[in-house]
């Protein structure tokens, strides 16, 4: 009796497998893979990379005529294609993302890969679709590095840390010519990745060009127990201005441990890291006030320049991510909706045709600053922008440039024991 | 200048300490047990999730709340023992490694899906940026308590393992676990108290961590690799050893941080291990 009721359930569970197997398979579908570090350090933004990434895939499978976004209106690509996800994680381990990918192309058959996130990651994983001649598409990462190899299948939406140290540096010219603040000395602290050397190699760039001395270069091991030594060592040096690469815990482990010493420098600015992130805002409550940060994204900037973007995050992102975009994560989903548009330019699921398109056409895009998006040889976006933002009460307020500004610059920091 | 080495000073002594009550239950597990338990990181991570959700939900600061993480986290060590490592024993060497290993693999995971990655801090918390000045030098007062409460806490373990019945059974069962058993000795008992010792020692050090370190599920990782090399490198099941070897950690880690560049802080850390280890393989205080 049991063997009898043991070989029913196989062949029922059996049934339902190539049941659920002929379904999918008569679908008409595009493979995208998201690879992100959904475990490790980086994976809080990894996850809300992720859930932009399926945001923007909800947004094209669905026909949303209230959305004044590209593809929003029709349900899905070309003629009734639906794209469908494959989620994969890196780690933040640049051997994992290079596997993954292989993977992903290779096992999972995925058109193209969206990601990811950490530029370490980025690099072995968009070579190998160099090699095999396959689309990947980077939202985040920001290494500049990554769009000088002159690939020709790959295409990035950030501005790079070289765009982002130049913006840093005219931000302090400025400050120095219109509000006589003689920012004289830099500091660096970065974690001592690809992302993290990169940023600090192109702001000694930056700073030289306007006469700006470093006199502190800290670079840290992310993940840290304890970040003594490096506040110690910025302390030591008491630069007028310190540019920072620290992501996630990292960044509210300076913060909080600059507090613990007392000391702050009078201007602090950040590359794409934890200060982008409102959670990590939201744990670190007012100490976080009165630093500032490159971004491209947030919810008060959007108000005025990029209201489709608050749209879309309240009826597809937050129900996934339970908080508001990101400037990282939200280029994630930029980069979907870029390539969404592309095969529809390209009129077929054809990687040389879609990459055609990626490489000449210029794309719509209410979700990004610019309201455009177009790649230049090697990929980069030639229409990347982003501004300087100072947090304060929770609020992203955008200091520079003028034309977006709303509201006055805090400066200097307010000190820790004069604050509330 | 002076106020610098100063800080620096105080800052690896500060650390040092807190690293020695991370090692300290790890340093009797293998000593007692010569077990290499691969989820210690894990189970600080869970301390902290402890003290920061009864932190969270009940408004019960991490002064108070270093209890009940300390009470879950014996538990827990206690529960580990019984139904993964009494299984494990006796077999092959790599296999309470392994189980250890898959343990931590589910605690970290677990803790991920269930919390997400998220960085989550305790704010408002009765320490919070609380500092005292002391020659020049700041300290937080946050870590200067978790710092006290680990001499305290080994203290008391040291006091317990050379004093009482309990500890010489301890000592007997880590000699001899057949000859302890003779004598009348519950080894059974004596290695699931020990890994409930254990992990309530790692399970205050992050009830107490709670209040100036943010959670997160990979928030173990770096201190166990460190834990691994205070036990290796203070001898093992030493607890005097553990707290020397933590402290010369926190030392070398804090002055070559500043002095030698921030960047090869744990490379001098691993460097100073590997020497004493190349000098005297059973560290500094093993037998």
């Amino acid at each position: 009796m049991l063997r009898k009721i043991a070989i029913a359930a196989t062949v029922c569970v059996l049934g339902v497998f190539l049941f659920a197997g002929s379904a999918v398979a008569d679908e008409k579908v595009i493979k995208i893979g998201a690879l992100f570090p959904l475990t490790g350090p980086s994976a809080v933004s990894g996850q809300n990379c992720l859930n932009s990434v399926l945001a923007a895939a909800e947004l094209i499978n669905g026909s949303y005529t209230e959305f004044n976004v590209p593809l929003a209106a029709s349900a899905g690509l070309l003629d009734g294609y639906k794209v469908v996800i494959v989620k994969a994680d890196h780690q933040g381990k640049p051997d994992v993302a290079k596997s993954e990918a292989e993977r992903l192309y290779n096992q999972e058959g995925v058109f193209a890969i969206i990601g990811s996130y950490n530029s370490s990651a980025t690099k072995p994983a968009s070579a190998v679709a160099e090699r095999a001649k396959k689309l990947f598409l980077c939202g985040a990462s920001s290494s500049a590095a990554l769009t000088e190899r002159d690939y020709k299948y790959f295409f990035r939406h950030a501005p790079t840390d070289a765009i982002e140290s130049a913006e840093f540096t005219d931000y302090i010219t400025y400050l120095n010519k219109f509000k006589n603040t003689e920012i004289k000395t830099l500091g660096l602290i970065y974690e001592n990745t690809e992302f993290g050397k990169h940023a600090a190699d192109e702001a000694k760039k930056a700073a030289k060009e306007i006469g700006l001395e470093v006199v502190a270069d800290v670079p840290f091991n992310n993940g840290a127990t304890n970040l003594s030594s490096e506040v110690q060592t910025l302390k030591a040096a008491n630069p007028d201005a310190v540019f920072g690469a620290a992501l996630g815990g990292d960044y509210s482990l300076w913060v909080r441990t600059m507090k613990q010493v007392n000391w702050l420098p009078r201007i602090a600015i950040n590359y794409c890291t934890g200060y982008q992130n409102p959670a990590v805002q939201k744990e670190l409550a007012g100490d976080g006030d009165y630093f500032m940060g490159g971004m491209g994204f947030s919810p008060e900037l959007a108000k005025n320049f990029m209201p489709e973007a608050l749209k879309v995050q309240e009826k597809f992102y937050f129900p996934l991510a339970k908080q508001e975009f990101d400037s990282d994560s939200l280029q994630e989903a930029v980069m979907l909706l870029v390539l969404g548009q592309a095969i529809e330019k390209a009129g077929a699921v054809d990687t040389e045709k879609v990459r055609e398109v990626l490489s000449t056409a210029t794309f719509a895009s209410p979700l990004s600053l610019s309201g455009e998006v177009a790649f230049q040889p090697g990929g980069q976006n030639v229409k990347a922008l982003s501004v300087i933002t100072q947090i304060k009460d929770l609020k992203y307020r955008t200091i520079y440039p003028e034309r977006f500004q709303d509201s006055d610059p805090v400066f200097p920091m307010t000190p820790w024991d004069k604050r509330n | 200048m002076m106020s610098s080495f100063l800080q620096v000073l105080l800052d690896g002594l500060l650390n040092g300490l807190v690293y020695a009550l991370v090692a300290a239950g790890l340093s009797m597990i293998w000593g007692v047990m010569d077990v290499i338990n691969f989820a210690h990181g894990e189970f600080l991570m869970v301390g902290m999730y402890v003290s920061y959700w009864i932190g969270f939900f009940l408004n019960v600061d991490p002064l108070y709340s270093w209890i009940a993480a300390g009470i879950f986290l014996f538990i827990l060590g206690a529960v580990t023992y019984r139904l993964i490592i009494r299984n494990s024993l006796g077999k092959s060497a790599m296999a309470p490694l392994l189980a250890t290993f898959g343990l931590s693999m589910v605690l970290k995971n677990f803790c991920m899906n269930r919390f997400t990655p998220n960085f989550r801090l305790l704010s408002g918390t009765i320490l919070e940026g609380k500092t005292i000045s002391v020659g020049g030098a700041i300290l937080s007062v946050p870590q200067l308590v978790t710092a006290l409460f680990a001499l305290v806490v080994l203290g008391v373990l040291y006091w317990m393992l050379k004093k009482t019945r309990l500890g010489w059974a301890i000592q007997a069962t880590a000699m001899d676990s057949e000859a302890a058993e003779l004598m009348g000795i519950r080894t059974e008992n004596i290695y699931l108290l020990v890994f409930g010792i254990g992990g309530a020692c790692v399970g205050i050090t992050g009830g107490l961590m709670t209040s100036y370190l943010a959670v997160y599920p990979e928030v173990g990782s770096l201190f166990s690799l460190i834990a691994f090399v205070v036990v290796a490198l203070g001898g093992f099941g030493s607890i005097p050893g553990a707290l020397l070897a933590a402290l010369l950690i926190g030392l070398v880690e804090s002055f070559s941080g500043f002095y030698v560049a921030a960047v090869v802080k744990y490379v001098a850390v691993f460097a100073v291990y590997i020497a004493v280890i190349l000098v005297r393989p059973r560290g500094l205080f093993g037998w």
